[in-house]
């Protein structure tokens, strides 16, 4: 490398600081120039993060296709509601059970499927959310069947003599963003360590992975689990945004979304997810007037990323931003 | 008690004939492809629909409406494959999951868009009940079964003596090999594609009379249906996936009769979860095809 390059690479930098910071002042003053109905969007898009965070570690960092996302996120969303609604437990206690449960359960169902490979992969995940929206559906006197959960409470604060109740969306946005920024810190902190590497090596070559001491198993049954609390606390997070938890949450649409937002963002990147909730979630809601119209656009969008933009929109992101921080 | 079995084991072998006529188009697609097609239930459903429109907006007889909803789903069929499908030959297998659950959404939803969300009434086929040893059976479950045997044995027939069957045979083995001994590999892949999607409209047609109601989603359903019945009879294999589905068809009317109807629907992925832990190969298949 030489030497004109390191300096134009620390200049690159300094500019991307104030660039980002100016995207983080844009985030918290969103709800104040942003109308009711964008601010919704915005949360939405937060919310569906989690459960892409979870799956690009998966899918983008140790090449594990799932389709199970909508499971998780419906098993969060239920252990949740159903702590909230049963024993009125604080909000944080229904977060931090949700994702743990969501973790708990994806260790049995990850040994069997995990000796999988490719597309029985792909297939047994897909059986988790039949699986789960049965459950939902038919274990009446625990999860009241179709009729679902109402009236989960908004999320509640109480520190000491403070109590606080998350009712408005601005403040549920703010929630969200938090809840999302931490995320985000937390994905990056796990790539960054070296078992963020390991999981690279895994996607690159499992078997050459293995025979250099990798533990690919262990990592691979680690990072399903892990996927699956994000969905968790996404579905925690959702349930308590629209108080109501029904068996469609396990739909293979969430699973299809999360999928569309990681490989469409650009899987194996953090920015790809952040940008493609924030775009895939903008899209649906653009097009909420017509769902089969959505739908289509949705499933257009598929074939159009698998055949033009095998590396999803990172890329191009990348490049826009490389070339915005270096200018003057 | 042992004949209300007999019959719920015969009802079951009528299901698992629909079952086995979608998923041996499935199997075979895999065969050549090496992906899963998540829109093959799509088809099923557009040739229900083709048929469908053919008798209430045409005025056709059942007869013709079978032709139509066949013909219809070829020519779809014909464009997909031409555009995605063929696209698809050495892609990894993400690609495949992906752009065929892209074509389910497009398909289902278009078909949604022009006609309706809601549930339509099928009018026509031949649901008088016979009696066959003794027990009754609507006419239409009989023909299910006979046209299901009838395309077995013919599949058994092509694959193993006509030129299209063996050259099948060779690009699900070789896909390289077949490309320097001169076999048009898209061209296998498009016909293959074209007749598993005609031969799901087939079934659809057949079994619209039983079902009685046709709607746009009807087609998510049967994919998920044929998927844990491809894996169990072992990826690609025409024998493994007639007794898969077979096996699925008469667990899932047993478990309907006497667990509850409920469950029906997740008999297939709780048997698929459950065989993949002694099974990872499927049933019928004594090596990792995959």
């Amino acid at each position: 490398m030489s030497l004109t390059e390191v300096s134009q690479s620390q200049q690159r930098r300094d500019l991307r600081l104030p660039l980002g910071l100016l995207l983080l002042l844009a985030a918290l003053s969103a709800p104040f120039v942003a109308s009711t109905y964008v601010v919704h969007a915005l949360i939405i898009a937060l919310i569906f993060m989690l459960p892409a965070h979870g799956l690009n570690l998966l899918v983008g960092y140790t090449g594990l296709l799932s389709l199970a996302q909508a499971a998780f996120f419906g098993i969060g969303a239920y252990a949740s509601g159903l702590l909230a609604v049963t024993y009125g437990t604080p909000f944080y206690v229904n977060v931090a059970a949700a994702g743990l449960a969501a973790g708990a359960i994806a260790l049995p169902l990850g040994i069997p499927a995990l000796r999988l490979r490719s597309t029985s992969f792909v297939m047994c995940t897909l059986g988790f959310v039949i699986i789960g929206q049965a459950i939902a559906k038919n274990w009446i006197s625990l999860t009241r069947g179709d009729m679902g959960l109402s009236s989960i409470p908004k999320p509640h604060f109480a520190l000491g003599p403070l109590s606080f109740t998350v009712s408005g969306t601005t403040a549920f946005y703010y929630l969200a963003l938090t809840v999302g920024i931490l995320a985000t810190l937390g994905v990056w902190m796990i790539v960054r360590s070296p078992a963020g590497r390991n999981m690279i090596a895994i996607r690159e070559n499992e078997t050459l992975a293995e025979s250099v001491g990798i533990p690919t198993w262990r990592y691979k049954l680690i990072v399903f689990m892990l996927s699956a609390v994000f969905a968790g606390v996404g579905g925690s997070l959702y349930a308590h945004y629209l108080t109501v938890v029904s068996p469609l949450t396990f739909q293979m649409y969430y699973s299809t979304t999360m999928l569309i937002i990681v490989l469409g963002g650009g899987a194996g990147t953090i920015s790809g997810v952040v940008f493609g909730s924030l775009l895939f979630v903008g899209l649906t809601e653009a097009l909420r007037v017509t769902p089969e119209l959505r739908m289509i656009a949705y499933g257009l969008c598929l074939l159009v990323l698998v055949f033009w933009f095998r590396k999803g929109f990172a890329p191009v992101i990348n490049r826009l931003w490389d070339s915005i921080g270096s200018a003057k | 008690m042992f004949s209300t079995i007999l019959e719920q084991i015969i009802n079951g072998i009528v299901t698992g004939s629909v079952y086995a006529i979608v998923a041996v188009g499935m199997t075979m697609i895999f065969g050549v492809l090496r992906a899963i097609n998540f829109a093959h239930g799509e088809y099923y459903m557009l040739g229900t629909f083709g048929a469908w429109f053919a008798i209430d907006y045409l005025g056709l007889s059942y007869e013709a409406s079978i032709v139509v909803g066949v013909l219809s789903t070829i020519v779809i069929a014909y464009v997909v494959g031409k555009f995605v499908m063929q696209r698809m030959v050495g892609a990894p297998a993400e690609s495949g999951v992906l752009a065929t659950l892209g074509i389910a959404l497009v398909l289902q939803n278009t078909v949604i868009l022009v006609f309706g969300g809601g549930y339509k009434f099928f009018s026509g086929g031949y649901i008088e009940p016979v009696s066959i040893l003794g027990f009754s059976l609507a006419e239409q479950r009989v023909i299910i079964l006979i046209v299901c045997l009838i395309v077995f044995i013919g599949l058994e027939l092509m694959v193993t003596y006509t030129r299209m069957g063996k050259s099948m045979r060779a690009v699900s083995q070789n896909v390289e090999c077949c490309e320097v001994v001169g076999i048009d590999v898209p061209q296998v892949v498009l016909r293959t594609f074209i007749l598993g999607a005609a031969l799901a409209a087939l079934s659809g047609v057949l079994t619209a009379p039983v079902n009685v109601s046709v709607y746009g989603g009807m087609g998510e359903l049967i994919t998920f249906k044929t998927l844990p019945i491809i894996i169990m009879g072992g990826l690609g294999n025409v024998r493994g996936t007639f007794f898969a589905a077979m096996i699925l068809g008469i667990a899932e009317s047993l478990v309907a009769t006497y667990v509850g109807l409920q469950f029906r629907d997740t008999v297939g992925f709780a048997t698929l979860i459950l065989m993949l832990m002694w099974r990872p190969h499927g049933l019928f298949s004594t090596q990792a095809r995959f």
